[in-house]
């Protein structure tokens, strides 16, 4: 076959790329002109066909000459004018902003060379889980309350649960310190000695007030009627506890409006081949403080499951080398993932095959291109039920902590851990002393009550990287991760006491409860079988010496006891 | 002699003035072949008859006629009935893939195309096509 030299070829070729490339911002330009055009003409369909037409030809010759970037962008705005142009109306204001960035994401790529611009490496772009969404270290709670007596009693028992309560005896005094410094919810009463609903108007004037939104308020107050109700509902005060005050309820309560362990924001792992599409998609996601991940090889898919764990899996249906319905069945094979929801991303409009999709493990299908809200609302929603059942089957239904076997996989996986990075691990056993006969006094609700408060005692005063499970009946299991014997004993025993201070809510009467634990620390104690052993022994020497106390397993005092 | 026959001339329909540079010399200077070149699907069936090409390389999305509707239109041609199409699009998928193979193209190249690879990926088609 008679063919030039390879050299003499690449020389041709780089002349045309230059050539292109010398074009390139006219082109763009010409693009922009159609689409300008197309905004003061109607949306005359003529105009919107060449407009494609255009950026259908960018894609492909930017392509064809190495502008992977260009091409990309003119691909993505390809697909959202082949939409418009077959709904046949005029885009939507989402739609045009949406065309407004692309062009403008055009011209950046022609002003910067293609070497500043280069495609992004999308493979592991997972954001980092430190970024700030919630404002959830806010644990401070204004109280008001004419009854100092009753204000500091109540501020004791919410103290126990990790807030901070400042007490004040006037809705005024309350009001200008709400200016200084935002209270994460505001607790008052609604009778005041000047006014029979001085807490309403309070929260009137705070309303008025404040240009931001006003901390969630809950009203404990004597007056029951429904006058009273109806204006504090009215005023949008989230709750209305009658006096006495049930305690638990209240912290339930404040514990749901202030968000104290704040919802995890879903993890979604976005599978598409198409990188530019699929950072569109995660940057979409990320706005509504959901964590995106991106796999653009599907080979990458098994190693980013196992890494990112995600809520939901978001997947292109068509890739090169396997559809997407192909990594749904592989997906669906194992058992760990067996619940997960994969929602497809296509162009594909066919029911029949959107149906065989779903038939091999999809739970939904999307149509590209998608209205941004449209793809938030999907996923949220989707992941939302995707975390309560797997919260159903890892978590205790009464407490929300670990299950037992949670639990037990957790200890392998941090005595693991430790054992790879050098740390301390310490494994507590916690037991409620005498709480048999707390159900045979109080009845079973008061004892399910006192296991929510140890839980949520432990939960608050426990860092996020430790492990609460509750490990049977009456029994709770704690893994402190790079944590020595002695610090444990330190933070178990101000917990132990705090938790005896807090007053138990029976029918018609209070008392207190208390625990014994034990605890043993890895490397002491050398694999997960001897630590638990070890725990178990303190835990029992807790109980042996008068309950309501710690015990630190120690290696000799172990082998004495054997 | 259709299983023996070489491939030597070629009919590149590419609305593309840009991609055309590019396949010509991809296909000429590179691949050896015979070359013309059409902008249209119109264009393409007036000019078929008298170059009478081996293979029609065939863009699929062109303005007024596409690649499936040219191809079409030249199966139509009394002296075109088998004249073997390759599709080039961008973006290939499977199903469309499929697609493309029912409407009797030989196979699918996806754009951009590598100029220095094109050819030999146009010989292989035709080799393995011809082998069966």
């Amino acid at each position: 076959m008679p063919s030039s030299p390879p050299q003499d070829i690449r020389a041709q070729l780089e002349g045309l790329r230059r050539t292109y490339a010398a074009q390139l911002e006219m082109r763009v330009e010409q693009i922009e002109d159609a689409w300008n055009q197309l905004l003061h003409n109607n949306w005359d369909p003529a105009i919107l066909q060449t407009l494609h037409r255009m950026v259908h030809t960018l894609a492909g010759s930017g392509a064809t000459f190495g502008f992977h970037y260009l091409s990309n962008v003119a691909r993505t705005l390809e697909v959202l004018l082949g939409g418009v142009l077959e709904a046949g109306t005029a885009p939507i204001a989402l739609q045009r902003i949406q065309i407004h960035t692309l062009l403008a994401s055009l011209k950046q790529a022609v002003t910067h060379s293609e070497q500043m611009l280069p495609p992004p490496d999308l493979v592991d772009h997972v954001p980092s889980l430190d970024s700030p969404i919630y404002d959830e270290n806010n644990r401070l709670i204004y109280l008001a309350d004419d009854d100092l007596e009753l204000a500091k009693d109540l501020a004791l028992q919410i103290s126990y649960f990790g807030y901070e309560i400042e007490i004040f005896s006037d809705c005024q005094l309350l009001i200008a310190a709400t200016q200084e410094n935002r209270p994460a919810a505001i607790i008052s009463d609604i009778v005041f000695p000047n006014s029979p609903s001085a807490g309403i108007e309070m929260v009137n004037s705070l309303k008025q007030l404040s240009e931001a939104v006003t901390p969630p308020i809950l009203f404990i107050s004597v007056r029951d009627d429904l006058t009273a109700r109806l204006e504090a509902a009215r005023a949008g005060v989230k709750a209305f506890f009658t006096k006495p005050v049930n305690v638990p309820q209240l912290i339930d309560k404040l514990d749901e409006l202030t968000t104290t362990r704040a919802q995890e924001p879903y993890r979604i792992l976005i599978v598409d081949d198409e990188a530019y599409l699929a950072t569109y998609y995660s940057l979409i996601l990320q706005q509504a403080h959901m964590l995106a991940a991106v796999v653009t090889d599907p080979a990458d898919l098994m190693v980013a499951l196992d890494e990112f764990n995600p809520d939901l899996i978001l997947m292109d249906v068509y890739m090169p080398n396997c559809t997407g319905m192909e990594l749904a069945t592989v997906i669906r094979q194992q058992e760990s993932y067996v619940g997960i929801p994969i929602v497809f991303l296509s162009t594909e409009t066919n029911i029949h095959k959107q149906l065989i999709a779903m038939s091999l493990g999809g739970d939904d299908f999307l149509t590209k291109p998608i209205e941004p809200e449209h793809l938030i609302m999907a996923v949220a929603s989707r992941s939302r039920r995707s975390r309560t059942l797997r919260s159903l089957m890892t978590r205790d239904s009464l407490t929300g902590l670990l299950n037992h076997t949670k639990t037990k996989d957790q200890l392998l996986y941090e005595v693991l851990r430790a054992e790879r990075q050098g740390t301390q691990v310490v494994f507590a056993m916690i037991d409620l002393d005498h709480f048999k006969s707390v159900n045979d006094s109080y009845g079973h609700a008061a004892g399910d009550r006192v296991l929510k408060s140890l839980s949520r005692l432990l939960q608050q005063r426990l860092r996020k990287t430790d492990t609460i499970g509750r490990y049977g009946g009456e029994e709770f299991a704690v893994i402190l991760p790079d944590t020595d014997g002695e610090a444990a004993l330190k933070i178990l025993d101000d917990i132990r006491i705090k938790f005896s201070q807090v007053r138990q809510q029976a029918e018609d009467a209070t008392f207190s409860s208390t625990f014994s634990c034990g605890i043993a620390v890895y490397p002491e104690f050398k694999d997960v079988s001897y630590l638990k052993m070890a725990a178990d022994k303190a835990l029992y020497r807790a109980k042996h010496q008068g309950r309501n106390q710690l015990v630190l397993a120690s290696p000799l005092s172990e082998n004495r006891l054997d | 002699m259709p299983t023996t026959m070489t491939l030597n001339r070629i009919l590149l329909v590419e609305d593309d003035p840009d991609i055309q540079a590019v396949a010509k010399l991809a296909l000429e200077a590179v691949g050896g072949f015979t070359v013309n070149i059409c902008s249209s699907g119109r264009e393409a069936l007036q000019m078929a008859p008298q170059f009478s090409p081996d293979l029609i390389l065939l863009d699929v999305m062109m303005p007024g006629m596409d690649g499936p509707s040219t191809l079409k239109a030249l199966r139509e041609l009394a002296t075109f009935p088998t004249v073997p199409v390759i599709f080039m699009t961008a973006k290939v998928q499977t199903h469309e893939v499929e697609g493309y193979k029912q409407l009797g193209a030989m196979d699918v190249i996806s754009k951009p195309f590598d100029p220095m690879t094109l050819s030999s990926q146009i010989n292989d088609i035709w080799l393995r096509h011809h082998a069966k």
